[in-house]
C-alpha cells in the first residue's frame, strides 16, 4: 500500500531546488503552475535530455543538501514528470514539507547514494521506513512517515488532504461539527 | 490543565528497523535535550527521537496578512466553517501596515479582522508589531511551548523556551484541526562565552555563523540550542536577534535556556496560564556542538547578495549609502533603538542619507517615546515607521536603481528591498546609524571613540 517502486535517475550533493532541479528564476508565470514550462526545465542543469528521458513511475536519488531554496513548483515540475518519490542523503524540513503538500514523498536517508545509481531498480516503503535496490537485493533504513505524512501523501497534497479531514471533523461529534461549538 | 482533549487519535509512527532502530535503541538509552521534550509534550508522547516523525497538536498557530487570500481560498475550498480552537490561532497583520489608497491591503485586513471576529479567533491589526514581538509580548509564547507559524525567524520567541516550527501553507491545517505532523529537530549545542566587547553587536555573532554554516548542512533540520555563560551577558533583546536569524545558518529553529530574567519576562506575560520549564538532560546528546566567544566578536557587514558573505567592517568601510534602516524581526527592539540612538544623539543624518527606524511593536514603540529615542531619531533626521515589516521587505524604502542602503534587515538578495540593481548591505544597529550619520560604510568604533575622547 505504501510502497513505491521505480527506476532512478542518481544525482550528486548539493543539488537546489530553486537553481537544479527547476530554474525557479525562469518560470513565466508564478501566480499559477505553469506544467508545461515546468516540465520543460526539469533537472535540465544536470541534464540537458532529462525532459525527455523521465518516465512515469521513476525515483529521484540524491545527495546531502538536496532541494534547498525550494518553492513548491520544484514538486510540481517533478510530480507532473511522473516522479513518484525524492530519496537523498540529506535535505531540509522546508522541502520536504513543501513537495509532500503537492503530493511527492521525499526521504531523508544516510547512505542511499552508495545503494543506488543511475538505472537501478528501487522499492521504498514509507511507512515501513525502508528501501531496498531491486537490482543489488541490498536495503535501507529510514525514518518512517508518520500517519498524518502518509495521508498527505495518499490523497495527493496538502489541499485534498484538508478537505478530508475537514469533511471528517465536520460529521456529528467531530472537532468541527455544529453541535461542538453551538 | 489547560490541555483537555489530549488530541490525536492517530497512533505515533512505527520506528525503524535495522540500522535506525539500532540507533534508536542507543538514543533510547539517553536522556532527552529541550528540544525533544518540547515536540514529546506536544505530541503527547513520553519521548521523542531526532529526525522522528510525529502528529503534534501545537499550542498556537501564527499567520500574518500577505498571504492571507491564499490561506483563505484553501480554507473555502475545504469547506471551513469554524475552527477546533480559535483560542490558539494569533492572526497578525504585519507585513502591510498601512491600508494605503490603490493597494489591495486594506482588503486583506478587513477580510482577517471578520475571519476573527467569525471564529473567535485572536487578531492583531496593523501597527501592532511584528508577530516575533506579539507572541511574547502576549504571553502567547511560553516556556515549553510549541508554535506553528509561517516563518523560521519567529525562532526568536525560543528567548522564553518557546519553540517556533515554521511552516507556510500549512498554517491552515493547525489553524484549523489544531494537529499536524513534524520531525523532531535534531538537537544542536552552540556554547556562548564571554560577553561583547563595546561596538560590537549580537547581530556580528548572527552573521558570523550564517557565514559559517550556511553553505553546510551541518544544521539541517536542526532546533539550534544556545547555552553556555555567555548567554546571560546578553539581555532578552539580544537573545531575541540571535534566535531569529538562526535559521539562516540553515537551522530549522533554535531556543535559549529559560534563566531568571528569561523567567520573570516570560511569567509576567503569561498572565497566569500554563507553561512548563524543560532542561537537558545531563546525558542528552547533541548530534552537533560548537563554541563561539563573545568578547573575539568585532563589527561585521554583510555584503549583497549573499547571506553568508559577512566580512569584517574594515573591508568594505568608505563604501557610499543613499539608505540606512533599522528594522525587521533581528534588529528593532528596545536595545538595538537604544544602540542606534546612542550613535544619533546629538548627531545628524549625512544630507545625502534617507533614514527610517521602525519599532518592532506598539509596546517597543511607546517605550521608545517615553525614553526620548524618538526624539532623537526625528532630531537626527530620521524617519520613524509604523511597527511592522516596513523597509525589510521593499514596502516602504524602495530602493531604485543602482541604489546602496546598509540596514539591520534580515535579507540582502538582489531585489529584496527594490531595485535588482539596488545593493543591501546588512549589519548591526549602531553601525547603520554610524554609516547613516557618515553617509558611508562605517566602523561604529569609530564615532565610539569620539565620544570617548569627548568624555
Amino acid at each position: 500500500m505504501t510502497a513505491i517502486r521505480g527506476r532512478v535517475w542518481a544525482f550528486g550533493d548539493n543539488v537546489g531546488a530553486d537553481d537544479g532541479i527547476i530554474q525557479f528564476s525562469q518560470v513565466p508565470d508564478l501566480g499559477s503552475y505553469d506544467v508545461p514550462a515546468l516540465k520543460a526545465m526539469l533537472f535540465v542543469l544536470l541534464d540537458p535530455d532529462f525532459p525527455q528521458k523521465v518516465r512515469e513511475g521513476d525515483i529521484v536519488v540524491a545527495g546531502r543538501n538536496f532541494g534547498h531554496h525550494s518553492h513548491p513548483h520544484a514538486g510540481v515540475a517533478m510530480r507532473e514528470s511522473g516522479i513518484k518519490a525524492c530519496i537523498c542523503e540529506s535535505t531540509d524540513s522546508a522541502f520536504i514539507r513543501k513537495i509532500l503538500n503537492v503530493g511527492l514523498p521525499v526521504v531523508p536517508c544516510p547512505g542511499i547514494t552508495a545503494l543506488a545509481e543511475t538505472g537501478d531498480a528501487l522499492e521504498l516503503d514509507l511507512a515501513g521506513g525502508t528501501v531496498r535496490s531491486l537490482t543489488s537485493g541490498r536495503s535501507l533504513s529510514f525514518r518512517p512517515y508518520c500517519e498524518g505524512m502518509l495521508q498527505v501523501w495518499s490523497l495527493g497534497g496538502l489541499a485534498p488532504a484538508l478537505r478530508e479531514r475537514v469533511a471528517a471533523a465536520r460529521q456529528p461529534g467531530g472537532e468541527l461539527a455544529a453541535e461542538a461549538q453551538a | 490543565m489547560r490541555r483537555v482533549k489530549r488530541r490525536s487519535r492517530l497512533a505515533p509512527a512505527r520506528e525503524a528497523r535495522g540500522a535506525a532502530d539500532r540507533e534508536v535503541r542507543r538514543r533510547l538509552a539517553m536522556g532527552q535535550t529541550i528540544t525533544q521534550k518540547i515536540v514529546a509534550r506536544a505530541a503527547g508522547l513520553e519521548r521523542v527521537e531526532p529526525g522522528q516523525y510525529v502528529n503534534v497538536s501545537p499550542d498556537y498557530t501564527c499567520c500574518q496578512d500577505i498571504s492571507w487570500p491564499a490561506r483563505k481560498r484553501i480554507m473555502e475550498e475545504a469547506g471551513v466553517e469554524r475552527l477546533a480552537r480559535p483560542d490558539r490561532l494569533v492572526m497578525v497583520v504585519d507585513h502591510t501596515t498601512s491600508a494605503g489608497m490603490g493597494t489591495v491591503y486594506h482588503r486583506n485586513h478587513g477580510e482577517m479582522r471578520r475571519f476573527a471576529e467569525a471564529t473567535g479567533a485572536n487578531y492583531y491589526g496593523p501597527g501592532s508589531g511584528l508577530r516575533h514581538q506579539v507572541l511574547v509580548e502576549e504571553g502567547f509564547a511560553r516556556p515549553g511551548l510549541l508554535v506553528f507559524t509561517d516563518e523560521p525567524n519567529i525562532a526568536s520567541i525560543g528567548v522564553v523556551g518557546a519553540m517556533n516550527l515554521a511552516i507556510s501553507t500549512e498554517v491552515v491545517v493547525t489553524s484549523v484541526l489544531n494537529e499536524n505532523w513534524m520531525m523532531v529537530p535534531r538537537p544542536v549545542r552552540i556554547t556562548l562565552t564571554g560577553a561583547l566587547s563595546p561596538g560590537a553587536s549580537i547581530r556580528d555573532l548572527a552573521q558570523i555563523l550564517i557565514r559559517d554554516y550556511a553553505q553546510t548542512d551541518i544544521l539541517s533540520q536542526a532546533c539550534v540550542q544556545y547555552d553556555g555563560p555567555g548567554v546571560a551577558t546578553l539581555s532578552l533583546d539580544e537573545r531575541q536577534s540571535l534566535l531569529a536569524c538562526t535559521y539562516h545558518a540553515g537551522a530549522d529553529t533554535a531556543l535559549m535556556p529559560v534563566d531568571a530574567s528569561a523567567l520573570s519576562y516570560a511569567r509576567a506575560r503569561a498572565g497566569g496560564r500554563d507553561f512548563e520549564l524543560f532542561a537537558d538532560d545531563p546525558d542528552a546528546a547533541f548530534d552537533h556542538e560548537a563554541v563561539y566567544d563573545l568578547s573575539a566578536i568585532e563589527p561585521m557587514v554583510t555584503v549583497p547578495p549573499e547571506l553568508f558573505g559577512a566580512v569584517g567592517v574594515g573591508a568594505v568601510s568608505g563604501r557610499r549609502i543613499d539608505q540606512a534602516a533599522i528594522a525587521s524581526c533581528a534588529s528593532a527592539r528596545m536595545d538595538d533603538l537604544r544602540e542606534a540612538a546612542s550613535i544619533l544623539r546629538g548627531r545628524r543624518v549625512a544630507p545625502h542619507v534617507t533614514m527610517y527606524v521602525t519599532p518592532a511593536s506598539r509596546e517597543i514603540y511607546a517605550e521608545a517615546g517615553r525614553e526620548g529615542l524618538l526624539s532623537i531619531f526625528a532630531e537626527a533626521g530620521a524617519t520613524v515607521l509604523a511597527p511592522g515589516c516596513t523597509t525589510c521587505w521593499g514596502y516602504e524604502g524602495y530602493l531604485n536603481d543602482g541604489e546602496v542602503s546598509v540596514s539591520t534587515h534580515q535579507m540582502n538578495y538582489n531585489g529584496r528591498n527594490g531595485s535588482r540593481t539596488a545593493s543591501v548591505y546588512l549589519a548591526g544597529p549602531a553601525l547603520v546609524a554610524a554609516s547613516a550619520v557618515a553617509g558611508c560604510i562605517t566602523d561604529p568604533r569609530d564615532l565610539l571613540a569620539i565620544e570617548g575622547r569627548a568624555a
